[in-house]
């Protein structure tokens, strides 16, 4: 081999050793880079949670929340035995429970025997097209509270259940459900069209899960869970 | 004393297939299942974040319905998970960091199956909250265990394959790495 070939051969092995070595460098550039792209992602998370504070939402009138799991809403009644009832307006269970159950917590309410707390959650806004009927509701439940007409607003709901897959119900029906219980003013009609309380029934759905509630309807009587019926609940107010 | 012949479409089938196989797991093939790899891994991945960032405490109620972590760490993980599934997707699709990536993809993955298993064996109705809000059952609804563990099995083959062989065509690492050569 002549002394020109065999240098063209060393500076060819040359450049390669600095190709490879560029490649290996470029390498671990672009692991840093997709480190750094999952990194900021993982801290606009961080950043979410840490704003989603439990104060940065309007509360609705009669709530008994101590900024704890304790996130109800007085429906009716002042009496010694607070019976709360997690519900959910799409839940055909607790349109039975409401339909069965209702007699007996009015009687316990007429004879001041009980506070009754709802506590109004979104756990079925999966189950409208589109999602959120449950949210929806729940928030328009805290703007009937306002005006001081909780329980005739949720029982009228109640009684115009929307069927779980389907669109749910409009704002505008939702008002003149209100409607027809006498919620008349312009407030209650704006507060549903701004879901004000939307993030308040977020709250309050948090509060539910952390609880260990995991289905509606679910009855506590003075913090001890009964079956969801009105027999049983009557019992448990007996008893205390 | 009939000869059996395969028929001719039989035989045409048959060298398809070898053939296939053959040219999907060496180079340039290799190359392109490993884009259809990165695209599907990856636009899963942004599809199951971008369905739970809009409801962030659902995703988060979702986690806990597990019942394997504290409530408030469920919520943690619940609000950072989608931001971090849709930037892993993200990486897949444009083919950055592709090994790292399908690495990370495929741990993950791992835990979502561990996740699913648990609460089949324990007997929870839950949602698995893959592409949806996620948490308990209704009343009469049903429970999804056996297909979304074979989906994530499935996919992680697929974050298996990219992380045994990360070169793709259309890929950013590609372009960076070997000038478009690959």
């Amino acid at each position: 081999m002549s002394s020109r070939a065999r240098q063209k051969q060393a500076a060819r092995v040359v450049r390669e050793q600095m190709a490879r070595e560029r490649r290996r460098r470029r390498t671990t550039w672009i692991s840093v880079a997709a480190i750094a792209v999952l990194l900021i992602a993982g801290l606009i998370g961080f950043a979410v949670w840490r704003s989603d504070g439990s104060t940065g939402y309007a509360t609705p009138a009669g709530i008994t929340d101590d900024g704890g799991t304790d996130s109800g809403i007085v429906a009716a009644g002042s009496g010694p035995v607070t019976v709360e009832v997690y519900l959910d307006f799409l839940c055909p269970a607790c349109k039975q429970f409401e339909a069965e159950a209702n007699p007996v917590l009015d009687q316990l309410v007429a004879e001041n025997r009980i506070r009754l707390v709802w506590h109004p959650l979104g756990f079925l806004d999966r189950l409208s097209s589109p999602p959120g009927y449950s949210t929806q509701a729940a928030a328009a439940a805290g703007c009937a509270a306002d005006e001081g007409k909780l329980k005739a607003f949720g029982d009228a709901l109640f009684a115009r259940q929307p069927a779980e897959g389907g669109p749910g119900l409009s704002d505008d029906e939702i008002i003149e459900i209100g409607g027809e219980v006498g919620l008349i003013t312009p407030s209650f009609a704006q507060c549903v069209r701004d879901g004000t309380y939307r993030g308040w029934v977020d709250h309050v759905t948090n509060e539910a899960a952390r609880r260990g509630v995991t289905a509606t309807p679910t009855v506590f009587v003075d913090g001890v869970q009964v079956n969801p019926t009105g027999a049983e609940i009557a019992a448990a107010v007996a008893s205390r | 004393m009939s000869e059996v012949r395969p028929s001719y479409g039989a035989e045409l089938l048959a060298r398809i297939r070898t053939l296939r196989i053959r040219t999907l797991l060496q180079p340039p093939g290799r190359y392109w299942l490993a884009t259809v790899a990165r695209l599907v891994l990856g636009g899963v991945f942004i599809a199951a974040g971008a369905v739970k960032v809009g409801d962030l405490s659902a995703s988060g109620r979702a986690v806990a319905a597990y019942r394997l972590l504290p409530f408030d760490v469920a919520m943690f993980v619940g609000t950072v998970q989608p931001f971090v599934e849709i930037a892993l997707g993200v990486l897949l699709v444009l083919g950055l960091g592709t090994r790292l990536a399908a690495v990370i993809s495929g741990l993950m993955l791992i835990a979502f199956t561990i996740g699913i298993v648990s609460a089949w064996i324990r007997g929870l109705r839950i949602d698995c909250g893959c592409f949806s809000r996620g948490g308990d059952l209704a009343a009469g609804e049903r429970t999804q265990y056996l297909s979304a563990t074979i989906r994530d099995i499935a996919l992680l083959f697929a974050a298996g394959f990219l992380a045994l062989f990360p070169r793709s065509r259309l890929s950013l690492d590609d372009k960076l790495l070997d000038g478009g050569r690959t």
